[in-house]
């Protein structure tokens, strides 16, 4: 137990497993290095024939003979192994090598990355290059830059084309879309339909009432002239509308009110045009088109109606109707000219020269009374009064129905239907319009020529289209209040001027418009009296005569003359007043006979007391007497003639 | 005593003769309100108008074979307006082509003492029903959509039951005779009713 004998050398050697390559000549033995497991792994799945199903036998004896070779030689250790090699044992094999290898891999990777990271058993240490093998010469690092570059480059032109193909094909896109969406506004707003591949919408006014038989079809195309390439114009609408020729450009109707052309040479030749409006901003050109188609079309169906009426109609003087105009006169001596403007945009037709402009005698009133009228009478044959009440009956006025049954004879007949035409209505129009503006002028002429006294007019503002009114009133400065007998209310008709006295009278004017002036004439002559009548009564004067129209003196040419004669209070003096619109006033006073000198002393007067009686007249020097109007005047009269107390 | 014999002599004088351009179709009830809708879009821009009316249909069997035959009606909804009368002769055999049915036609009004006149002269009624439903216009085209009913109890239009389950749709025209044009926008206008009621001309010796 205690060490005795000499230690005995024990000597551990593995047993040689690896295979001996080689015998060197002095003795030495190279060995195979031993597989890794890898490598091991690898020689035994070569092995394997994976294109070998378990119903190939042959190949599978192919292989058979290979492998029995090698199986001898390790066929100890790999027995187990070889077994599990066997592909047709086993579907999941190829899965399981599968996960095998990457668990390997894995097991590799993670042990590198230890390595790496830990530092504790193995370290990474960088391979010193070879110095003269990076030294590259430099033609041929450019020549591999230009390459790459030029790759780069590719790939990135290959991008560009294929987005501007697209930015390209979205534009396109949005024009389609932009055509649709141009064509739900069209619609919004005009009616469309389609008729095979094509769509047509309707702008007449059939769908409200007119009878016109113009169709106003137009079409709607897309607007295909557009080059991609070039920047879209402002403007730019997909959608276009294409009108009826006839209906191209933009018309109005011209009434006019002028004095009798000398000569009807040159009728028909109506052609002054004024300048369309521009259109609003916001506004799509394709509807400022159908909008002035429509109107043209409407200007149509009105001066049709116009000139179909103008020839029916019998009226006491014919109406012309030349190539685009209707001439009629509503008053001697007037013309009333109704023409169809129509310019279809060629500024180079105008044949009328701007630089000469007429004064604009357009009566736009009587155009928009022309539009609102016809478009009344579309109203009229879309009411539900025409409807047959039974369903069987024809369409027709309810009344005229009646006429049947009720046994209506020609005049009750002629009194359902409408006689009133359109022209009828705006000559009618036109008239009370002239005689209007001719009242007007009369009494402003009259106000500015004459100041004493003055006139003035009150013109009502609400009127008819043929009646209009205006209150007279004549009075003098300064003396509103006291004199104010003179009011008049005249009431403007068609063709007839009727006027209302403050005292009753009725009297009725025509058109003349001498009449007119005359009469005005007249009661300013009366006024003047009848302030001396009213100004008496202020001043304490007793009115001993008064007369609206005398029957003596000179016969005046306008109305009559009217007097007064006014005595002082306490009788001593008199005034009288003749006053007539042509002649003038005339004042005389009457003195008493104490006063004047020329009376002949006679003896048949014996008492004193006769001599207090007014006795000469004398005449009075009216424009040389102080005092802006005939009333102050006569106040200053009658205040110098007034004895004080 | 037998009526007296009636000939038939073509109406002369004073009156322009009138034809009557007609197609005709029908739609279920289910398909009205879809019907409705659209005549109100195609037609004249105004307020739906409803009618009731009560047609009594007379005859006078004269000795000849074919009986003469009067429609006269009456509006249930406004019962102060006068009668019609109206007397449709033979549908004209022209040209196959025209679209529509044409035939001359006389309309009269009538006061209400109509049916004591027409039983006097020597007519008999042959039937009667009450005729409910729309009426629209476009231009000169009336369109009728009408429900039939038949009366179950003589003078009285309230007892009524309808004849069938669909609503019977009438285009028609009035025009004075000579005019040819209307045929055509007859069958354009029934062109764009096309898929929900089919109107064509029937002609009624077909279907006695």
């Amino acid at each position: 137990m205690s060490g005795s004998g000499p230690a005995v050398r024990v000597s551990i050697e593995s047993s040689c497993e690896k295979q001996v390559q080689e015998v060197s000549l002095d003795g030495m033995e190279t060995y195979v290095p031993p597989l890794s497991m890898s490598q091991n792994l690898a020689k035994l799945a070569q092995r394997i024939d994976f294109g070998q199903g378990s119903d190939s036998d042959e190949e599978g004896a192919e292989t058979e003979p290979r492998d029995p070779q090698e199986w001898g030689k390790q066929e100890p250790e790999e027995d187990e192994a070889t077994v599990k090699f066997q592909p047709s044992l086993w579907p999941w094999d190829s899965v399981r090598n599968n996960l095998r290898s990457s668990l390997t891999e894995m097991c590799v990777l993670y042990d590198v990355l230890s390595v790496v990271k830990e530092k504790k058993y193995m370290a990474l240490d960088p391979v010193s290059q070879d110095p003269s093998a990076g030294k590259t010469p430099q033609v041929f690092q450019l020549i591999s830059k230009k390459k790459s570059l030029a790759t780069a480059a590719q790939l990135l032109l290959k991008g560009a084309d294929k987005l501007s193909k697209s930015v390209a094909e979205n534009q396109e896109n949005r024009r389609q879309r932009d055509f649709n969406s141009e064509l739900l506004r069209l619609r919004s707003q005009w009616k469309l339909r389609k008729v095979g591949d094509k769509i047509l919408g309707d702008l007449s006014y059939r769908s409200a009432g007119s009878l016109f038989p113009h169709a106003g079809t137009f079409e709607v195309i897309k607007n295909t002239d557009i080059d991609l390439d070039k920047k879209l114009p402002e403007d730019y609408c997909p959608l276009n509308v294409q009108i009826p020729s006839d209906l191209e450009g933009s018309a109005y109707i011209k009434v006019s009110i002028q004095k009798q052309a000398p000569d009807i040479g040159d009728l028909g030749t109506v052609s002054l045009f004024r300048r369309q409006p521009k259109a609003k901003a916001g506004t799509q050109p394709w509807h400022v088109k159908l909008e002035a188609a429509q109107n043209v079309l409407l200007c149509k169906e009105i001066f049709a109606q116009l000139s179909r009426e103008a020839v029916q109609i019998k009226s006491q003087i014919p109406h012309i109707v030349v190539k685009n105009q209707i001439i009629s006169q509503p008053f001697p001596g007037l013309q009333l000219s109704i023409s169809l403007c129509h310019s279809t945009g060629e500024k180079k037709n105008q044949r009328a020269s701007p630089e000469k402009p007429k004064p604009d005698d357009h009566l736009y009133v009587l155009e928009h009374n022309l539009h609102q009228l016809m478009r009344e009478f579309h109203k009229q044959t879309l009411s539900s009064i025409v409807m047959p009440h039974p369903a069987s009956a024809p369409f027709g006025h309810k009344r005229q129905r009646m006429a049947g049954p009720m046994a209506y004879d020609k005049a009750e007949i002629s009194n359902l239907q409408q006689n009133e035409g359109l022209l009828e209505k705006i000559i009618k129009q036109a008239k009370h319009i002239f005689l209007r503006s001719r009242t007007a002028r009369t009494i402003d002429s009259l106000a500015s020529r004459i100041e004493d006294p003055q006139i003035q007019a009150h013109w009502s503002n609400i009127n008819d289209v043929y009646e209009s009114s205006v209150k007279v009133l004549i009075t003098s400065q300064g003396y509103e209040q006291i004199c104010k007998s003179i009011q008049l209310q005249l009431n403007i008709g068609v063709e007839q001027i009727r006027v209302v006295h403050r005292d009753g009278r009725v009297i009725t004017l025509s058109h003349q418009e001498q009449e007119l002036q005359d009469f005005l004439l007249s009661q300013m002559s009366q006024h003047q009296v009848h302030a001396v009548q009213q100004l008496a009564k202020v001043m304490g004067w007793h009115v001993l005569s008064f007369s609206n129209h005398v029957g003596l003196g000179s016969v005046e040419s306008i109305g009559n003359a009217s007097a007064i004669t006014v005595a002082s209070s306490n009788g001593e003096y008199a005034i009288s007043v003749r006053n007539g619109p042509e002649s003038g006033c005339k004042v005389l006073v009457q003195f008493p006979r104490s006063q004047s000198k020329e009376l002949p002393k006679s003896d048949v007067i014996q008492d004193g007391k006769w001599n207090h009686l007014r006795g000469p007249y004398k005449e009075v020097h009216w424009s040389k007497m102080e005092g802006r109007n005939f009333v102050y005047k006569m106040e200053l009269l009658m205040a110098a003639l007034t004895p004080c107390p | 005593m037998e009526a007296p014999p009636v000939s038939v002599l073509p109406i002369t004088g004073g009156t322009i003769s009138m034809m009557e351009y007609l197609l005709q179709g029908s739609v279920l009830d289910q398909a009205l309100e879809s019907l409705l809708h659209r005549l109100r879009g195609l037609c004249d821009n105004m307020e739906p108008e409803t009618f009731a009316d009560h047609e009594l249909v007379y005859l006078l069997k004269g000795q000849q074979g074919n009986p003469f035959l009067l429609r006269a009606r009456r509006s249930l909804s406004h019962p102060t307006v006068p009668w019609h009368l109206r007397y449709l002769g033979q549908p004209e055999v022209g040209d196959k082509s025209r679209h529509a049915l044409v035939r001359n036609c006389v309309d009269v009004a009538a006061s209400h003492s109509l049916p004591d006149f027409l039983n006097e002269m020597g007519f008999r009624m042959d039937h009667e029903f009450v005729a409910k439903g729309h009426i629209f216009r476009k231009g000169v085209l009336k369109v009728v959509v009408s429900k039939l009913s038949r009366i179950l109890v003589p003078e009285n239009t309230e007892n009524t039951e309808p004849l069938s389950l669909s609503y019977l749709v009438e285009l028609s025209v009035l025009v004075p005779a000579g005019q040819d044009t209307m045929s055509e926008d007859m069958r354009s206008f029934a062109e764009q009713l096309k898929p929900l009621v089919h109107l064509e001309k029937i002609d009624p010796k077909r279907h006695m």
